[in-house]
């Protein structure tokens, strides 16, 4: 081979790899608007982006798996949060997240946290191709199926079974034997009924047939 | 050292070694951050700042490496001087003073925001300014030289894109998706087309050098490597575009991308052992030579093993967003980049101070002792790594439980990470004791 098809190769490799690439990227800018819902970016999503820029968000969690791998991964996280939870953990980081690695407190506006908030309630409707996937293991248990709606839920970031989870609500290993399932089912609808200064927050929205399968499984537990 | 100009590289060497120090540093904080949830800096230096200080000196001190060794390369190849060296002067105060600037701003708060991009806009202002002299002077040289090399030819396009690629990172996108989309282009196509043309260059330029092997199979190869490592390079982009809101074919073209792009690595590797065995010169700088090959292997085994072992959707659907990224991202920075900076340092600083066949054991120390420990460093990671995968992502165990489990790699990590940080310590001795030597 002499340097002149070599010169051929390295021309028409580029050539070639950024021609496909460019269309790509055409094609892929014509889709963005229905894959991140745009119509429902308002000018509070964009202020809160800027506010998840200001206060450097990214580089301790990821969102859309970009970022610091040193807090949870965001994209989703108002799934399992409502907006009333964030706004009091943005708030005071530390009161409501007693574990030991903490998130300092931003000292965030009022505003500031209802920008973000929207931000990431616009970022969870992203259609991420299925990213992240239900975990394999919550999916199986098919012989409890609350237990999935305890795994999917992100129940154990606070609570404790067998020994697996987060220690900021009560230990549920043995919840079974001190609380019925009516009890139980209030306390997830509700958990202000039962305790007025609790700082769980409702899962009211989750459909009535998760709830039962959930007190179902909880009540269970002996 | 032929021309009186090539002296400017030097000082950006010394610029870069610098850094490079510093930003050992600041891996060794952030680590400790992994390993002891109590934080007594939370305040003034919580992870997220530590971690935009760690990653903005890695790119400052690999740009800064790049800059010095064009500067020393660029003469010889040409057969001239540098077009101004009060240009590469102002060049190096500028792009110095921007760095400790956006370090600085980092500790109070001024920030943009998106990881390795946090520098505030005013600031990449003045760092597009930076490219712009620097891709000036040499053009200017190469101009003023009337002598066109395929070196040259790589190095002038890697430049052009080293400038043009970063306004893809410099504006407020309101679409996060679009942003991040965007965002790999600097991230991305930095490292596969921008830096890999100037890297491609630098190493042609030492191996030529070095081993005395004739210049047109040098030059030849230099061309179908790239040509292929482009080829591929570019258009796997893809396998970031996967779950950021783009559409679902990209899983198609990132894999079919991802499972060609280490080859054109491999025939790197497989070249730059042809040219070390071919050598018709009696190489006496070591270290220099130890650095490039192992700027062809490591390259191989972090961009191309450890990528490729997660940028296949089925699998990085699982491991995404995990630790075995940071893993990646170590090896691949390392092996492609940091030794490639290292073998010229060691190249060209004992020839700029007159030193040349001074042999020294310390360098090769150095070397054995760097690779060995970011290896250990990697293997934390990737463990680290694996483990999150399984826990978080395949059990549902949440993130927090599962940190605690991750605990005993965070440990080997941070120990590691001293002992890469003793290879990175006697490196600084060797570089500035090289330069003393001259006096």
């Amino acid at each position: 081979m002499t340097l002149s098809h070599a010169r051929t190769v390295f021309i028409s490799g580029v050539v070639i790899s950024s021609v496909l690439f460019a269309v790509l990227t055409y094609d892929t800018h014509m889709k963005f608007s229905g894959k991140t819902y745009e119509d429902k970016l308002t000018a509070q999503v964009a202020s809160g982006k800027w506010v998840w820029q200001k206060y450097n968000c990214n580089d301790c969690h990821t969102i859309l798996g970009i970022g610091g791998y040193y807090a949870p991964d965001l994209t989703k996280v108002t799934a399992y949060r409502d907006a009333e939870w964030l706004k009091r953990f943005i708030k005071n980081p530390a009161k409501v997240w007693p574990q030991e690695r903490k998130m300092p407190n931003l000292h965030l506006s009022d505003q500031e946290i209802s920008d973000i908030i929207a931000f990431l309630s616009w970022v969870g409707e992203i259609d991420t191709n299925g990213w992240p996937p239900k975990p394999l293991m919550g999916a199986v248990t098919s012989g409890a199926p609350g237990k999935a709606v305890f795994e999917n839920n992100g129940c154990s970031a606070c609570h404790k079974i067998g020994g697996v989870g987060g220690a900021v609500g009560p230990d549920l290993t043995k919840v079974g034997s001190r609380r019925d399932k009516a009890w139980i089912i209030d306390q997830i609808r509700n958990p202000k009924i039962h305790n007025p200064q609790s700082i769980m927050p409702s899962f009211a929205k989750l459909p009535d047939k998760d709830i039962e399968d959930l007190a179902d499984y909880l009540s269970s537990l002996r | 050292m032929k021309y009186e100009s090539q002296r400017i590289a030097y000082k950006y060497f010394a610029a870069a070694t610098v850094l490079f120090g510093l930003q050992v540093i600041f891996g060794l904080l952030t680590a400790a951050k992994y390993v002891w949830n109590y934080d007594p800096l939370i305040d003034i230096l919580p992870f997220n700042t530590s971690r935009a200080i760690h990653l903005n000196l890695l790119i400052f001190w690999l740009l800064m490496g790049f800059m010095g060794g064009v500067y020393y390369l660029i003469s010889e190849e040409a057969g001239s001087e540098i077009y101004s060296t009060r240009l590469a002067d102002f060049q190096l105060v500028l792009f110095t003073a921007a760095c400790v600037t956006a370090l600085a701003g980092y500790f109070f708060g001024w920030t943009w925001g998106i990881p390795f991009l946090e520098q505030p806009t005013i600031l990449k202002a003045v760092i597009v300014a930076v490219f712009l002299v620097f891709l000036f002077n040499i053009f200017m040289t190469m101009l003023r030289a009337k002598k066109w090399t395929v070196i040259q030819g790589v190095l002038l396009i890697g430049l052009i894109t080293l400038a043009g690629l970063f306004f893809a990172g410099i504006f407020f996108i309101r679409n996060l998706s679009v942003q991040f989309y965007y965002w790999w282009w600097v991230i991305h196509l930095w490292a596969e087309v921008a830096w890999a043309l100037i890297a491609g260059s630098m190493i042609a330029f030492v191996l030529l050098k070095l081993t005395g092997v004739d210049r047109a199979a040098v030059e030849k190869w230099l061309y179908i490597e790239l040509g292929l490592g482009l080829f591929t390079g570019i258009v796997s982009t893809g396998h970031h575009y996967y779950w950021i809101g783009t559409p679902l074919y990209w899983l198609w073209v990132g894999a079919v991308f991802s499972v060609i792009s280490p080859l054109p690595i491999l025939l790197m590797v497989i070249d730059t052992l042809r040219v070390v065995k071919e050598k018709k010169l009696e190489v006496q700088n070591r270290a220099a030579l130890y650095w490039a090959v192992a700027s062809a292997v490591l390259h191989f085994f972090g961009a191309g093993v450890w990528g490729f072992a997660h940028s296949l959707p089925q699998i990085n659907k699982w491991s995404h967003g995990t630790q075995f990224t940071a893993s990646h991202a170590h090896f691949a920075f390392y092996g492609a980049y940091v030794t490639l900076n290292l073998a010229m340092i060691y190249f060209a600083v004992p020839r700029l101070s007159g030193t040349e066949t001074h042999a020294r054991v310390t360098h090769l120390r150095t070397f054995w002792i760097m690779n060995l420990f970011m290896l250990f460093v990697v293997f934390s990671f990737t463990i680290a790594g694996v483990v999150q995968t399984y826990l978080q992502r395949i059990m549902g165990i949440d993130y927090l439980t599962v940190q605690g489990f991750m605990k005993l790699w965070y440990w080997t990590l941070w120990v590691s990470g001293w002992g890469f940080a003793s290879g990175v310590a006697l490196y600084l001795i060797d570089f500035f004791s090289l330069r003393s030597q001259e006096s």
